[in-house]
Order: C-alpha cells, then structure tokens, then sequence
C-alpha cells in the first residue's frame, strides 16, 4: 500500500513539478493534432495530382503551414478556389505531436513496472516522429551514372546546383572551388580567397526554357549581356520558368555571372545545368562547352559550370556489366542488375550484384537501382544518406515489445483469474 | 525499479534539451567549399602570362589559342600566336605555309637546314625558324616560327613583325614562350575556344563542319554557296570567303586554277606550272590541295577536297594586303574543316 502510495506521489510530484506541461499533455490536442494531420494527408494526396510529389512534399509536409485552394473542379469550385485556405504543415504538426507525447509522458503515465507496455509504445511512436523530423532534416538523395568498364566517385544531388570551378593547369590535380545554390540565389558580388576572381551574380534561376538563336538576332533580357563562353558563342536566349515538382519534371538552372579581377571584368558567362548531370551537355556539339567553359586568367587554365550539386566518395564503383529484363512479351521490367566492384580504401574491394529492393549499402549511404540503359551501357544509382535510418526499425521494435508486454501482461492476470475461478470447490 | 523524482527530472530536462536541439539543429550554412581531386579534365591545357607590354587581340579565331600584339605608342604592332595542329606537322610544311609569302618559293629540306635551328627555352626544345622578307625590297617584315612537339602534337608560336620589334621583343618572347602551359587532352586537340556557332547551311546532314574565326563577318549565303563570310578592315579593304560544292570534279584542278587566277587579274599557267600555285595539304586526314596566288594588287588562297565523289572549295580571295594578314587565320580555319 505503501509502495503504491509512493509511484502516485511519484506522478503527482512530477504533474506539480513540471505543472506547465499538463495543458500540452491533453488527450483532446492529440485527437485534434491527428484529426489535422488526416486533413493534411487528404490534402496534400489531392495536390499530388496538380504540383507532384516533390511539390507536395515541399509545399506540406516540409514546411509549418500550406496554403490550399480548393479545386476549382469540385462543388462550388468556382466561388471557393478564391480562398486560400492555411493547413497546418507536417513540422508543425509533427512537431506538437512530439510535444505531447512527450508532455504525456512525463505527466500523465505511471512509471511502473506493471505500465512499462504502454511506456514503451509511447516511446516508440515518439522515436517515429523524432526519426522522421531527422530524416527530413538530413536525408540527401543523389544520383550515380556509371558507364559500363568505367568507374565513378563521385554523387550528384537531384536537387540543387552549384557554381564549380576547377583549375586544371596541374596536369596529375584538380583544384576545385564549390559555390552552393543558396550562396548563389543571395545574388550579390561573391568574394572568396579560394578564387583569384570576384563572382557578380547578374541572373540566376532553378528553371529555364533556352534557345540557341540565329546569329544576329537579339537575345533575352537575361543572356543580353553576355560576351563569353556558349552563351555568347551558341546566341543562347533565356526565358525564365517556375520549377517543376513533377516527378519527370526537368529543371535547368540558369546563371548569368560576371567575373572581375578588381574592378577589371573579365567578361560575363552564362551557365546552364542539365537535369540529368552535365555530362550530357556533350550530346550536343553547339552546347558541349557548357560543362567546362574555359576561362584563362594569370596562366591557369580554370573550367567553370554549374552542376547539379555533387560530392566526392573517398571509394568509387566500377560497373563490369548490366542486365535488363522483361516479362516475356512486353516492355514491363521485371529485373534490373547491376554488376559492380567496390573500390575501397587501402586497396580493398568487394563485388556485388545491385538490383531491383537489393541495394548496396557501404559508408553510410545506400545504393539503390533506379535508371539503366542497356543500349548506351550505362547505369544508374539513387543513392541515400540517412543518418537516421535505424531509428523507424528500433521505434517499431518497442512498440511491439510494448504491446507484447501489455497484451502479455493482461492475458497473464486473466487466466490467473480463470484458473483460480475454475478450481473446483 | 521505479526512477526516483530526481533521476525523472534529469531525464526530463535532457529529453527537453536534446528535442530542443533537434528542431534548432536543422539548418546549415550554406559554405563555399574547395577541395583537391586527381585530374578529371580529358581536354587540352593551354595557358601563358603576358609580358606587361602584351595586349590580347579580340580577334582570336578558332583554331588559333591565343592571338597578341605588342603594346606601342602608336598602337597594337606585331602579331603574336599560338596555334596547335591536331596531327604532326612537318617543320617543312610550316615553313612553306609561310615561307611562300616572304617570296621564298618552295622551300627543300636543305633549305629548312640553313633557316632552322633548336633553341632550348626552360628544358623546352624549340624548333626556330627565321623568315626575312624577300618578296618585296627594303621590307623590313619578318616572320618568326618556334615550333615545340608535345607528343603527338605540334604548336607553333608565330611572331610576325618589323625585324627591330622582334629583336627587341626577343626576351619577352622567350618569357611568353617560357610561361606557356601546353598539355595535350586525351581527346585529340582542336585549339577549340568557343566560337560561334558554324552557320546553319554548314550543318546539314552530310556536310562538314568548321569553325570560323570570329572577326569574319557572316554574309548572305546562295544557292550556290554554303557559307558566305566578308573580312574587313578599317581601310575599307575587303576580302570575300565562300564554302561552295559541286558533284565530280568541276572541270579539274588546271581548270579551276586558271580561273580563279582570271578571277584575280593573273595570267593562267600550264599543266608543268601549276606547282607555282598549288600545295598538297592535308584537310581532316585527307589529301587536299592548297591553292595561293598573290598578284599585285589581289590575293587568292583556296583549298580543294574530293570527298565521296564531291568537290569542296573552301575560298578566300580579295585585296593583297588584307589576303596577306588574314592568310594565318584562313590556314588555322582548314584545320578545324571537319567531315565526320
């Protein structure tokens, strides 16, 4: 009795302790925080369909709040589409959640032995949404082409750009200077000690539609002042474009710089960055220079191009050989193989088959089969970083060693209690 | 085992703390980032620091690197170059290329042995050829050639001047020679700096491709020709430069000389004379025909090409002076013709 008394004042000194948590513990704000977050799953479902995932996502999931407008083709459509309607956002509601359970947790459950099930499950779904806060904040989703009887160290971003520069006047080195796409869309003179040059952002874009354009025609505003490299070469004309969430969606990110030595300009560039890597600028002859414009300048031979961003692998993958197969008849795949060899530090390697939900998992990253191209011979990784990736597998682990132990625990009193009525007198 | 109030309340205000540092942990600093890796670049290195009297000509052609001037009072003089081949070139075949146009008629192999010699420059062994004006009395115009081979790769550095100005400008030559990075790709250099895009009659489906130097003004193509391209200078002289093809053989190469000196205001030649005109020369790996005719007031530079049954006539012809100075650059532009 004692004992008892002792876990109740337990609780009862935690709910006076931290007495400004038991407002934020509330079942009523979880029943609303979920009632919300179905409303968010319903809307965000129905925008897919208008602005893709990634947009969805973004516009969503991603951020605190959304606007909506309801479709104009539904009832009413016509008089409501107007209205932008603000639906809480998946931080936000991810975000209360989390401080509920958590202010649940320490102010509304026993901590006991006989509890310790619906503690554990609590905690689980705690770690859920915790992980998923993780992984949306350090995720990174990238890309690796590799031609077949070649190998790459190297994974690009399927978003972002960046501004590289690569001084290749060493013939065994390359030095290389990385300027990020949040650097550039800040706009402004870039200085850095890294370059022997200023950077001037004159335009820059995540998307445009561009035009190799007669000779002595007129070029957009955008590219008018362009005097180098192919924009000026190729007569490019730029328009600008809206991203495109799609998922096939193709966004060429554009800059217009300028580059000064002092107060001397050495000239203004245009840059354009391919979707799919700049390596595929050199399918075309007119454009090829676009992943590496070359700029003299005090007797180094510097490259610039802006690139999906990309990071460099302290190990590379060789691709030996790629398979594809179909169901018989058809151009539905059933398989896609990739067959590589994992050059690792110290001159270790390992062998392995990459395909379809049997990826490569080396360093921290997960190589998945996404795209390949049997005629060209090449293939190509998705690859992800997730940091947090172990945290959704332990959180499903505890909650169901906390159901166990609570459904276990119930079922134990019970037949203690049937065993105990059914003794004959 | 039950957690005491204190040990709740440390679990607590750590579970708080690290929640908190979660949601203010997200964002990074976007950072300008540098880092080393082992050569990628496949493509041809070439790079030089200029003498402080050294000026870059805007003109630069294609095929040509780099193109300067000599700083003066009475303004840019000389002309400097830098010009890659993509196969190996004779030594004897430069010195004709130019050699011609100092009035030395077709040089030998002898010749070249009295002209040329090695001068080694920073480990660097240049071939150093001397040209002096013959063609015209009390010239003082001289061409200076230093030729360095990298591997299967020539560049030739030509320094075309007043004979003072070269000897002059010798130490700053050899500095600029000195400084000069030239590493060639694994792709097979063409000196390609970005030039404009060839016209569009230049790209049809089996036609070659060219670069074209970028001061070279574009005109109206015709029927006939499939690209037309105007020279000008300041003078208001003028020289007019065409790409035409026909079928077969248009008459033969006597016939086609005969007329193109007409064009000019010379006297025809005969079938045992024509070697006064014409040199073999190799366009795109295929033997070619290199037609120079200078009379006293106009000049003619033509190349020939036979390809698959056609005749490709690449043609500049115009004022003598202008011929003269646009004559490296139009031999550069057949090194970029280009028919695969």
């Amino acid at each position: 009795m004692e004992q008892k008394n002792k876990k109740r004042n337990t609780l009862g000194l935690r709910r006076k302790k931290y007495a400004w948590l038991v407002p934020l513990s509330s079942v009523k704000l979880t029943l609303v925080l979920l009632s919300l977050s179905m409303i968010l799953v319903f809307v965000a479902t129905l925008e897919q369909v208008r602005i893709g995932i990634r947009g969805a996502l973004a516009e969503y999931f991603e951020s605190m709040f959304g606007i909506w407008h309801y479709p104009e083709q539904f009832w009413g459509g016509e008089y409501l589409n107007a209205i932008p309607l603000p639906i809480p956002g998946g931080y936000l509601l991810g975000g209360l959640l989390i401080i509920n359970l958590t202010a649940a947790y320490i102010t509304r459950f026993q901590w006991t032995f006989k509890k310790m099930g619906i503690q554990l499950i609590h905690l689980g779904i705690i770690m859920l949404l915790v992980g998923q806060l993780a992984t949306q904040a350090m995720q990174e989703e990238s890309r690796m082409q590799i031609n077949k009887g070649e190998s790459s160290n190297y994974i690009e971003r399927f978003h972002g750009v960046e501004l590289a520069f690569s001084n290749v006047t060493d013939a065994n080195q390359e030095k290389v200077v990385t300027i990020p796409e949040d650097i550039l869309a800040k706009g402004g003179v870039i200085r850095t000690p890294k370059l022997p040059f200023k950077i001037k952002i004159k335009r820059f874009g995540v998307n445009c539609d561009f035009t190799v354009t007669p000779e002595d025609s007129k070029r957009s505003a955008i590219s008018q002042d362009v005097n180098r490299g192919v924009g000026h070469t190729a007569n490019l004309s730029i328009t600008e474009k809206d991203e495109d969430f799609s998922s096939d969606g193709l966004n060429f990110g554009y800059l217009v710089f300028e580059l000064l030595d002092g107060s001397k300009s050495l000239g203004t560039w245009l840059s354009l960055a391919h979707p799919g890597g700049n390596h595929w600028w050199k399918e075309s002859p007119m454009l090829s220079d676009l992943a590496f414009q070359p700029i003299r300048h005090h007797g180094e031979l510097w490259g610039v191009t802006l690139r999906s961003e990309r990071e460099y692998l302290p190990y590379s993958i060789e691709l030996i050989d790629i398979e594809n197969e179909f169901y018989q008849g058809t151009e539905i795949p059933f398989n896609f193989e990739s067959d590589i060899v994992l050059n690792m530090e110290e001159n270790q390697s390992r062998r392995a088959l990459v395909y379809m939900n049997t990826p490569l998992r080396h360093a921290g990253k997960t190589f998945y089969q996404y795209q390949m191209n049997a005629a060209a011979d090449y293939t190509v990784f998705q690859v992800i970083r997730n940091p947090s990736w172990l945290v959704p597998y332990i959180a499903c682990i505890l909650v169901s060693i906390g159901l166990l132990w609570q459904f276990s625990f119930h079922l134990v009193r019970f037949l203690r209690k049937n065993s105990t009525k059914s003794q004959p007198a | 085992m039950v957690p005491s109030s204190s040990n709740a309340g440390i679990f607590t205000n750590f579970s708080l703390g690290i929640f908190t540092l979660l949601l203010f942990s997200c964002g990074e600093e976007p950072t300008i980032q540098s880092y080393v890796i082992p050569s990628e670049y496949e493509g041809p290195v070439v790079t030089w620091k200029l003498p402080s009297d050294w000026g870059e000509n805007p003109d630069l052609s294609g095929p040509m690197a780099g193109s300067f001037h000599v700083k003066s009072d009475l303004g840019p003089v000389g002309r400097i170059g830098i010009m890659p081949f993509r196969e190996s070139v004779s030594t004897l075949d430069v010195a004709n290329m130019f050699g011609k146009e100092m009035g030395y008629g077709l040089l030998s192999e002898d010749d070249l042995s009295e002209l040329a010699q090695v001068r080694t420059i920073d480990s660097r062994e240049f071939e150093w050829i001397r040209l002096v004006d013959k063609a015209e009395v009390g010239s003082m115009r001289t061409v200076l050639l230093a030729l360095y081979r990298n591997e299967e790769e020539t560049w030739l550095f030509p320094f075309i001047g007043d004979q003072p100005l070269i000897n002059e400008q010798m130490k700053n030559f050899e500095s600029f020679l000195s400084s000069t990075t030239l590493r060639a790709g694994k792709e097979k250099i063409r000196a390609k700096v970005p030039q404009p895009a060839p016209p569009a009659s230049a790209q049809h489906a089996e036609g070659p491709t060219w670069d074209i130097p970028s001061h070279w003004q574009k005109a109206e193509a015709s029927s006939m020709r499939l690209a037309s391209y105007e020279v000008a200078d300041k003078n208001g002289s003028r020289l007019d430069f065409s790409v035409t093809s026909f079928p077969g053989d248009v008459g033969g190469l006597l016939a086609n000389v005969n007329r193109w000196l007409g064009q000019i205001g010379m006297e025809e030649v005969k079938e045992n004379e024509i070697e006064k005109y014409v040199t073999e020369i190799i366009i795109d790996e295929q033997d070619a025909q290199l037609v120079v005719a200078e009379g006293e007031e106009q000049a003619l530079y033509a190349a020939i090409i036979m390809i698959e049954g056609r005749s490709w006539f690449f043609k500049i012809s115009g004022d003598l002076n202008l011929a003269q100075l646009e004559k490296p650059n139009f031999l550069s532009f057949l090194n970029t013709v280009c028919f695969h």
